[in-house]
């Protein structure tokens, strides 16, 4: 029995191939397929679970101008941007609200890193800080982070209405954790913005971005 | 006591205003950070060199001038007490970073551990008269798994007057840290597209005769910084191979080529590179680095076996597919024919209403199929353990196994239509419809189904089997018990869970039907496995075979009355027959070729693969595209028929100056087994593509489509087309 066990399962690589063919095919045309999201490309669609429990697809939101913003709420680059005075990232939040851009922000930070954490946790610190996202997509696998090889916390995105990445990366000019320069930094994101709303080509559409590494698992 | 307290915390605090040399370390948190100098006394209007000297905490690191993809470099903010003026103040010289793999493949960053002293030069005042004072605030972002952003005050006094005075201390660690700041290359680089890469090539200066590790640190973010950084050596110097992070190539590539030297300092030389072509005598005299490079890359073990290759998959992520692929084996024509079968009893049991008895089934059935998947891993661990090349499939380069395993999918087949009988002692082996032996008929129904199973072993069963060939052997007992546990599992779960028996349908005629029908998916399992044989002399036998085999059963079946003995031992002398007569024949000496060849397109010959004919066409200039195939693989022949067959497909290859060599591995050969070994293929398909003149191959993924290979091949053509220009 043994042998004709071994056998077999040596033949199974024969046929498996036959059967795997479809799955493998698939696995692999959707690697292939899969574009890298970069200025210019159109964003990669992705589905995930929100703090509320919803699930969502950045193609629900197909018609609008998306912004995906990568949090640590534990991060020291984060805190800047959200630190009050000046409120820079939910002063964007807001401006985002009122003009009708859904703004997601997503967690990647794996299980038992810094920055993970549940649903009801994630609203009650937006709401300590005052930040109105649209959604907060909880992404502990980091699937949606590689999808966009997001290397920071904060990364940028922002989506055009056609689902064209016309921004990339830092939130603005000056890589430090200092409050003070926010003042004084160049809003990639508010350019960003400014830039498709009047109708021209974004100037800056990438920008290294700066931060602390997304806690991948 | 307040009193008291007030002007000691105030004499405290402007204490090291008061110092007048060099400050002590200020703790951070994570460092301890100073200011140093190398002077005490400095002459007015010379230049004096400074530093940041920063002495961290076990594993936590800050970052180079560029951090890579995540972090961000020290800055200082002088104060206002500072007596010299900003522009006095020169940046950082950096010295030679290091690597810091954040997340493997993924986050790159540049930075320094331990301790480290970053050098700046100030121009004292020429009109200085007291002391030059330097200070303020040091921001720097510190990390291990987490980063923290610290900031120290800091401040240093420097004497001025006629003499210098140096500080003898300080002064050796500034100077030391300048001796590992990168210096300027001498020689010549160039950048240079090559398909999807960039080639950046240095010849001369310091790098004459270099080879060690090697890596190319960039100012900017030009390069994917987690990619590998495959390099070539040559007489002159060296080739690197970078990712580009975006389309475009820069005006000027600028940053840092590190090579290691064992057992000294690394040399480092400081570039900038503009497009141009590649360097002459920067290859030819071996490479390095290049292993984890795949074009698609970072899919994960489950796209084919070669993912195994880099190692470090996840062993939940083994175990969790393995049992996806036991699962997913339930389906498979070839098992589905047995389950059927299973299930079958099962319904009658079930219609009985014996609980317990379905109980007992379930665990039997899980035992057979546990136990049988058990042998297989130890026979995997005893072949490995041998110094056996396992690969997959390789059981099929002997046309006896595959013979035998034809006429086992005949047998079986029959037994299905119900031609034939294992006799009663075994009857519920197979068909099991009494559902009378319990035990051990549910038992050898396991051992069953994991048999004809196994030649079904789906996509998941694949890519962790391919992952499972280097590993220790708890991890490969492990998969092999996960995927048994994944094949048991809807059976296990079906006897258990009370009620769910009853949504089984009720026993009838339909039950033989369906048992009946499924002996076509087990005969046409034998007709592929006779195709398998090729033009092996054993296909004919096995044909044959099956129809004596056929033939020696059914007499056995109808044998009754006064001819019965006779019937009986005639039948079974034709079904020995059948199986002997393609099994013998199998054992003959194969012939040469097995017919792989004539599955290309006509008018295209393939020319046989060795490793020598490879040397020849790349010391021509030539490019090679080289298919490990074999008649029994499946996705070989996928492969051929979407893509390698295809007429542009061979034409861009010509275009491309490629020449296309076959490596058949339908029967066993060392040459190409050790190959495959080499370059981590658990078996084949394998595909290798060597650029024109390039002694490295690209390893391409194991399903090919014709828009990838065209692609790759027409950026030879671009990465050529200079070259042939060049030649007068």
């Amino acid at each position: 029995m043994t042998a004709l066990t071994r056998r077999n399962l040596g033949l199974a690589s024969g046929m498996a191939a036959a059967v795997a063919l479809s799955a493998g095919a698939m696995i692999a045309f959707s690697a292939s397929a899969a574009p890298a999201a970069e200025p210019g490309q159109p964003a990669p669609d992705f589905t995930g679970l929100t703090a509320t429990g919803e699930q969502v697809s950045l193609s629900d939101f197909a018609g609008k101008t998306v912004i995906l913003e990568w949090t640590n709420d534990g991060c020291p680059f984060v805190q800047k941007h959200y630190a009050d005075p000046p409120q820079n990232m939910q002063g964007l939040q807001d401006r985002a609200g009122e003009d009708e851009i859904v703004w997601l922000q997503v967690i990647s930070s794996a299980p038992g890193t810094q920055g993970h954490v549940d649903g009801d946790r994630a609203i009650e610190i937006n709401e300590g800080r005052d930040a109105s996202p649209t959604h907060v997509i909880l992404d502990p696998s980091g699937d949606i982070g590689r999808l966009y090889e997001a290397k920071t916390t904060p990364h940028m995105f922002v989506i055009e209405p056609d689902s064209a990445i016309a921004y990339a990366g830092a939130i603005d000019s000056i890589p430090s954790s200092r409050v003070s320069d926010i003042e004084t930094a160049k809003n990639y994101v508010t350019a960003a913005l400014d830039a498709l709303e009047a109708g021209e080509t974004v100037q800056t559409s990438w920008a290294a971005p700066y931060g602390c590494s997304v806690k991948y698992e | 006591m307040k009193k008291l307290l007030l002007p000691l915390i105030t004499a405290l605090i402007a204490a090291p205003t008061l110092a007048p040399l060099n400050a002590q370390p200020v703790d951070g948190g994570h460092a301890r950070v100073e200011l140093i100098s190398e002077r005490e006394t400095a002459i007015p209007g010379e230049t004096v060199w400074f530093g940041l000297s920063f002495e961290m905490v076990d594993e936590w690191h800050i970052y180079w001038k560029n951090a890579g993809d995540a972090g961000i470099p020290p800055r200082a903010y002088w104060d206002d007490q500072t007596t010299v003026d900003a522009e006095a103040i020169g940046a950082i010289d950096w010295p030679l970073p290091e690597l810091l793999p954040v997340v493997e493949g993924e986050i790159m960053d540049y930075g320094y551990s331990g301790e480290i002293v970053l050098p700046f030069p100030v121009q004292i005042p020429e009109n200085a008269t007291g002391p030059v004072r330097l200070g303020g605030e040091i921001d720097y972002l510190i990390c291990k798994d987490i980063c923290i952003p610290e900031s120290v005050d800091l401040a240093v006094t420097l004497n001025v007057g006629p003499q210098q005075v140096p500080d003898r201390e300080n002064g050796a660690r500034i100077a030391e840290a300048l001796a590992d700041v990168p210096v300027y290359f001498t020689g010549e680089v160039s950048l240079t597209a090559k398909g999807e890469s960039w080639t950046l090539s240095a010849s001369g200066g310091e790098l004459v005769g270099a080879s060690g590790d090697t890596r190319f640190f960039p100012d900017g973010h030009e390069i994917v910084h987690a990619a590998p950084q495959p390099v070539e050596f040559g007489e002159q110097g060296l080739a690197i191979e970078l990712t580009p992070a975006r389309p475009g190539m820069p005006e000027a590539l600028t940053g840092v080529i590190r090579v290691a030297v064992d057992g000294e300092e690394p040399v480092a030389v400081r570039i900038s590179a503009s497009e141009g072509d590649v360097l002459a005598g920067t290859s030819g005299l071996g490479s390095s680095g290049g292993e984890a490079t795949t074009a698609g890359g970072g899919t994960g073990g489950l796209t084919s076996g070669a993912g195994g290759a880099g190692g470090g998959l996840n062993f939940f992520v083994l175990i969790g597919s393995a049992l996806l692929g036991g699962l997913i084996l339930n389906l498979m024509p070839c098992v589905l024919p047995v389950l059927s079968i299973k299930a079958i009893g099962m319904v009658q049991v079930a219609a009985r209403g014996e609980r317990g008895e379905l109980r007992k089934h379930g665990l039997w059935y899980t035992a057979g199929v546990l136990i049988s998947f058990a042998a297989t891993g130890l026979a995997f661990i005893a072949l490995r353990a041998a110094g056996q090349f396992v690969s997959l499939g390789f059981q099929l380069q002997y046309p006896a196994v595959v013979a035998a395993l034809a006429l086992i999918m005949v047998l079986i087949g029959l037994w299905l239509l119900g031609v034939v009988n294992f006799g009663s002692s075994v009857q519920n082996v197979g068909s099991g419809l009494a559902g009378r032996q319990g035990s051990a008929g549910a038992f050898f129904t396991g051992v069953l189904a994991a048999v004809v199973g196994a030649p079904c072993v789906g996509p998941f069963v694949v890519g962790a089997l391919g992952a499972v060939l280097n590993q220790p052997w708890p991890v490969v007992m492990a998969v092999f018990l996960m995927l048994g546990f994944g094949l048991a599992l809807p059976f296990l779960v079906l006897s258990y869970v009370p009620g769910l028996h009853k949504s089984l349908p009720k026993p009838g005629l339909w039950m033989e039907r369906l048992k009946q029908a499924f002996a076509f998916p087990m005969f046409l399992t034998a007709a592929w496995l006779i195709t398998v044989l090729g033009n092996h002399p054993a296909a004919g036998a096995t044909a044959f075979g099956a129809v004596i085999l056929a033939f020696g059963i059914w007499l056995i079946s109808v044998a009754g009355g006064r001819l019965r003995t006779g019937l009986v031992a005639a039948g079974a002398v034709l079904a020995l027959v059948g199986i002997a007569w393609p099994v013998a024949s199998g054992l003959q000496e194969a012939p040469a070729t097995s017919g792989v060849a004539a599955s290309y397109a006509a008018a295209y010959e393939p020319e046989p693969w060795s490793p020598t004919r490879v040397d020849e066409l790349i010391g021509e200039g030539r490019g090679v595209f080289v298919d490990f195939t074999a008649s029994w693989c499946a996705t070989c022949q996928v492969n051929k028929r979407t893509t390698l067959k295809r007429e542009d497909v061979l034409e861009a290859m010509d275009a491309a100056n490629v020449t296309f060599l076959v490596a058949d591995f339908t029967r066993p050969n060392d040459e190409i087994s050790d190959e495959l070994k080499r370059r981590g293929s658990p078996g084949v398909p394998m595909y290798l593509l060597y650029a024109p003149g390039e002694p490295e191959p690209e390893i391409l993924p194991t399903l090919l489509n014709p828009g990838m290979l065209k692609r790759k091949l027409e950026a030879f053509l671009t990465t050529t087309a200079p070259a042939e220009r060049m030649t007068p």
